[in-house]
């Protein structure tokens, strides 16, 4: 190897820092806190510069490793990123270290052993995402679920334990099918040409029995559509998420349901192409329900963070719909909404957790005039939650326009449904900004000279009723201090992304290009 | 005929003779050594199976040398075995230093004894991989198993140690039993007991599609079934539970083991080797033995509350994807890989499960019990026997990368290269199942508070012994390549 293995070292760097964390028993918090940031630091600064070398007219695979690792078996240690992974590594290293700081201060409790998994957490992702060789993306898909399962399990809230292990057994459930149809993929194409190989690019060259692709493209597809997650296979995902710590929601939401995508994008859909086009109607249906289920339960949530993970069921729903409808712009669009989702939705449920830290519930009825006590906040609240809902100029607009235009060049109808039910989004993320951040807050005095709150409170229960509300113990949403420093840092670099791909979306497009083509030229169907 | 006297090669023996010298040594060393001054026996034992592994180097076992009239075979395949129980010894005997001692079990256990009843038990193993003849075979399994029921039973004041002995014995012997009379119908139909002869004299009678004379089918039936009861395959498994549960639990460990790889050897070697042209008839009923024996174990195994019960029956799940291993057998050809996915099971299998077991003998060296209860929390009390259990649990539950993983791996590579792919499904989804109440004692282990009194122990020898294995789940799977290698080889060995 003559060129440095980059890939290898963002991968790795973090779990370097779960090693000393490891053989550290006696560092302090402070100490601890500092060896993870430096871990996921050295992994996203290196990512950036991998980002910057990238050569976005060349298609393939770019900063290839191999390292023969069990030649009889076809199993080889296979790194490379192309426009798909590329974006996907920078999404992950950021998001774990904004992860990193986001539980500076509400992580207190076996923190060097929240760090270790955490950076597990990092390296299984990131492994994921470059991996070319199926055994070896296996194993990092599986290492993924064990520092996951703990982190939810540990620093949860009330029902963590049953959270963390029904996200554990689903997830595991769904890939160890998969396993059967990488073996599977990999006999067909030793007994078709003789070579012994997990190589995912070498067996995407193979042509498969429309038999055969039916079953093993099902096989991969439970394992993804369980991670992305689709309707029906989406009931761990709110109980993971309410169950979560702030951090721990933000890498589920932002880097987590996006692997679902990629293994499509990655595996279903080079491999067997034949089957992705019988069974892509199927699969749309399936998304529209995600996008107005997901939307619709989301509208009637009392829990902030239920609201948001429910949302995001309905994102994902944009992003089979995008991949599956096999052309350009459903492609790019698919891949802007993971990104644009994995940067907006983790912003809010680092809100939801800045808020949590101050009021220890988040049920939207507790809040209220964050506008005045939290300024800053509200603004931040602002943003995403327009940047969720689809407003032009921000990222989430150009992927779900992008998606639905794509499925609308398919299947008319589908294009239609799904761009109705923005209007749902709008709805659920304008009715909780008008509850937590304008309304006035619970058991302050209504304003005599405002109609509107005066309208408000006569549909509302009486607040003065004995003083017994369910939040009767509930601190005051009026003195709450704003954002810190360190709740900016982890909200300003996401802000600063979502408006800049929202106005300039080119340049991540650009990234994206060959590595779509690629995709479609499976599928006979290149450029727009 | 006149008698033909052969010296016997007495150098391919070597590693079974440093066994047996080593429980020569022991017992002698019981007889002049009191009780209180015998606890340097255990690094006699650990230096006795360490030299023998050792020897195992002198030997070329790649030239599939014979000895004893070709009762006694040193191939790649006796080699394997050897290694395999040497090493499964090794590890178990770490894992009861300090536990025969401690006091534990009601009136004490006598530690010579306990070793040297080991050892015969490990040397009776390696003798049935090397066994040339069904007789040598039978030999081996029994010296095996009878040490084992002698160790079952060590607790000797606590009832359920009896009990599950007891049971152990009267299924085994009858089992024995079955078998001996498979060999005597083997022998009244072929003519002979050496495996090689058998599989010739087989091939000329057996004839392609034709139907197998029922007196063949009696006798491989006969075979299976009693070996079926050595493995634990279901519905021969009765005894197993009760003597997992009843033992001492490092002789659990042990005999979750190491009868096991005897079990799994003798039914390679009459089946794949002596009956190989009967494998029409025996396949199938080994793929529906590994199948049942698969979905019982797991199943059952949710509804435990003692570990060493639900070990009992997880280790009942993990012969059933052993079976599966030898179900995938097609031909004596190189590149088969049922017998050698089998191979590095056992392999893989010595170092999760005693390390499963060593786990829970280290609580109740601290003063604890065997019950899912008696975990809470040991994440916050000791980290790094939480870390350790973790990774026996996760590698019993085949997640990557642990060593458990690649042994599942290899297993459902070698069937859906022969074809069977229902089995492979089936492999997944029990490991699926299985993950439920593996899952359970580490979400015990780290989501819930400590409660209970707790002892200060030392226990070097144990600790040592679960970071060897602890490591080893991680590091012999991600560097398999060699021992899988070597367990590639045993189609030579049976050609």
């Amino acid at each position: 190897m003559d060129q440095i293995p980059i890939l290898s070292l963002i991968t790795y760097a973090p779990l370097i820092g779960a090693l000393i964390l490891f053989l550290w028993p006696g560092a302090t918090g402070r100490a601890v806190r500092w060896i993870a940031l430096l871990g996921t630091g050295v992994s996203f600064v290196l990512s950036l510069a991998m980002l910057a070398a990238f050569d976005r007219s060349a298609p393939g695979m770019q900063f290839t490793e191999f390292i023969d690792w069990l030649p009889g078996l076809g199993i080889a240690y296979r790194l490379g990123v192309d426009g798909i992974s590329a974006p996907l590594v920078v999404l992950t290293t950021l998001l774990s270290l904004i992860s990193v700081v986001a539980s500076w201060d509400p992580i207190q409790r076996r923190v060097r052993e929240y760090y270790i998994s955490l950076l597990l957490l990092e390296t299984g992702m990131l492994g994921v995402f470059v991996s070319l060789d199926l055994f070896l993306f296996y194993i990092f898909w599986e290492v993924m679920l064990i520092p996951m399962a703990l982190i939810i399990g540990i620093w949860g809230s009330e029902n963590r334990v049953y959270a963390a292990v029904k996200f554990f057994l689903y997830t595991l459930a769904g890939s160890l099918l998969m396993l059967v149809g990488i073996v599977a993929v990999y006999q067909a194409y030793f007994e078709q040409t003789g070579v012994r190989t997990l190589n995912v690019l070498e067996l995407a060259q193979g042509t498969y029995g429309q038999a055969f692709q039916m079953w093993a493209f099902a096989a991969f597809f439970l394992a993804f559509a369980i991670k992305i997650p689709m309707w029906p296979f989406h009931t761990w995902l709110p109980d993971a998420h309410v169950e979560a710590p702030t951090a721990g929601s933000v890498i589920l939401a932002g880097i987590l349901l996006k692997m679902g995508g990629y293994g499509f994008l990655r595996f279903n859909l080079p491999l067997f192409p034949d089957a992705t086009r019988a069974w892509a109607p199927f699969i749309i249906v399936l998304s529209l329900i995600a996008i107005i289920y997901g939307a619709l339960v989301a509208l009637v949530q009392p829990d902030l963070k239920k609201l948001v993970a429910y949302s995001s069921v309905s994102h994902m729903g944009f992003v089979t719909l995008g991949i599956f409808a096999l052309n350009a712009q459903g492609l790019y669009g698919a891949m802007i909404v993971m990104i644009s989702h994995g940067l907006v939705t983790g912003a809010l449920f680092l809100l939801v957790g800045i808020l949590y830290e101050r009021a220890h519930t988040r049920q939207i009825s507790a809040f209220g005039g964050l506008h005045r006590s939290m300024p800053v906040a509200a603004a931040f609240w602002g943003l995403f939650a327009f940047a969720s809902l689809g407003l032009p100029g921000l990222s989430g607009f150009v992927g779900e326009f992008l998606a639905i235009l794509g499925g609308f060049r398919v299947y008319r109808w589908a294009g239609v449904i799904a761009m109705f039910v923005v209007i749902l989004a709008a709805w659920y993320m304008l009715w909780v900004l008008q509850r937590i951040v304008m309304m006035r807050a619970p058991g302050e005095p209504p304003d005599p000279d405002d109609p509107e709150l005066r309208l408000a409170t006569a549909h509302a229960v009486p607040p003065a009723a004995g003083g017994a509300g369910p939040h009767e113990h509930a601190v005051d949403p009026r003195t709450f201090p704003d954002v810190n420093w360190k709740e900016l840092l982890t909200l300003a670099p996401l802000a600063v992304l979502t408006v800049w791909i929202g106005v300039y979306p080119g340049y991540l497009m650009r990234i994206l290009r060959p590595a779509i083509e690629q995709v479609l030229t499976g599928f006979g169907r290149i450029g727009f | 005929m006149p008698v033909q006297l052969v010296a016997p090669d007495w150098s391919l023996l070597v590693p079974p003779l440093v066994v047996l010298g080593t429980i020569l040594v022991l017992l002698a060393a019981d007889l002049v050594l009191p009780r209180e001054r015998q606890a340097g026996l255990t690094v006699v034992a650990l230096l006795g199976l360490a030299l023998a592994l050792a020897s195992l180097l002198t030997i070329d076992w790649s030239a599939g040398a014979t000895t004893f009239g070709g009762m006694y075979r040193a191939d790649s395949f006796s080699l394997f075995v050897s290694l395999v129980a040497l090493v499964a010894g090794i590890l178990s005997i770490l894992v009861s230093a300090g536990y025969v001692e401690a006091g534990i079990e009601p009136g004490g256990m006598a530690l010579a004894e306990y070793l040297s009843l080991l050892l015969f038990s490990v040397l009776g193993t390696m003798l049935v991989g090397a066994a040339g003849d069904l007789l040598m075979i039978f030999l081996g399994i029994e010296m095996s198993s009878l040490a084992v029921y002698a160790l079952t039973a060590f607790a000797r004041r606590r009832l359920t140690s009896i009990e599950g002995a007891l049971k152990y014995f009267l299924l085994g012997a009858f089992a024995t039993a079955i078998f001996l009379y498979g060999i005597a119908w083997v022998y009244g139909l072929t003519g002979s007991i050496m495996l090689g002869d058998i599989a010739a004299a087989l091939r000329g009678s057996v004839q392609g599609d034709a139907p197998v004379e029922a007196s063949l089918l009696l006798a491989l039936l006969l075979l299976a079934v009693g070996l079926g009861f050595k493995v634990a395959a279901v519905p021969f498994h009765m005894w197993t539970p009760d003597a997992y549960q009843g033992a001492p639990t490092p002789v659990s460990a042990y005999m979750s083991v190491v009868p096991k790889v005897a079990g799994f050897a003798a039914m390679a070697r009459v089946l794949v080797q002596g009956l190989n042209p009967l494998s029409q008839q025996w396949l199938l009923l080994i793929a529906i033995l590994a199948f049942i024996t698969m979905v019982y174990g797991n199943v059952v195994a949710i509804a435990q509350r003692d570990v060493k019960r639900m070990l009992g029956y997880s280790s009942i799940g993990h012969t059933g994807y052993m079976l599966a291993g030898l179900a995938a057998f097609t031909s004596l050809q190189p590149g088969d890989r049922s017998v050698s996915s089998l191979l590095f099971y056992l392999f893989a299998y010595a170092f999760m499960n005693i390390g499963a077991f060593g786990v829970v003998a280290w609580l109740q060296e601290r003063g604890q019990g065997v019950n899912l209860e008696d975990f809470q929390g040991l994440a916050a009390r000791s980290p790094l026997a939480a870390i350790a259990m973790t990774i026996f649990m996760l590698s019993l539950m085949g997640m990557p990368p642990l060593i458990g993983f690649y042994a599942k791996y290899y297993v459902i590579l070698a069937l859906i290269e022969a074809g069977l792919l229902w089995l492979a499904v089936a492999i997944v989804i029990m490991s699926a199942v299985s993950a439920f109440f593996y899952l359970r004692v580490v979400a015990v282990m780290y989501f819930n508070e400590p409660a209970g009194a707790w002892q200060v122990a030392r226990t070097p020898l144990l600790g040592a012994g679960l970071a060897v294995m602890a490591l080893g789940n991680l590091a012999l799977g991600l560097f398999s390549g060699p021992v899988l290698d070597l367990a590639q080889r045993w189609a030579l060995a049976f050609a």
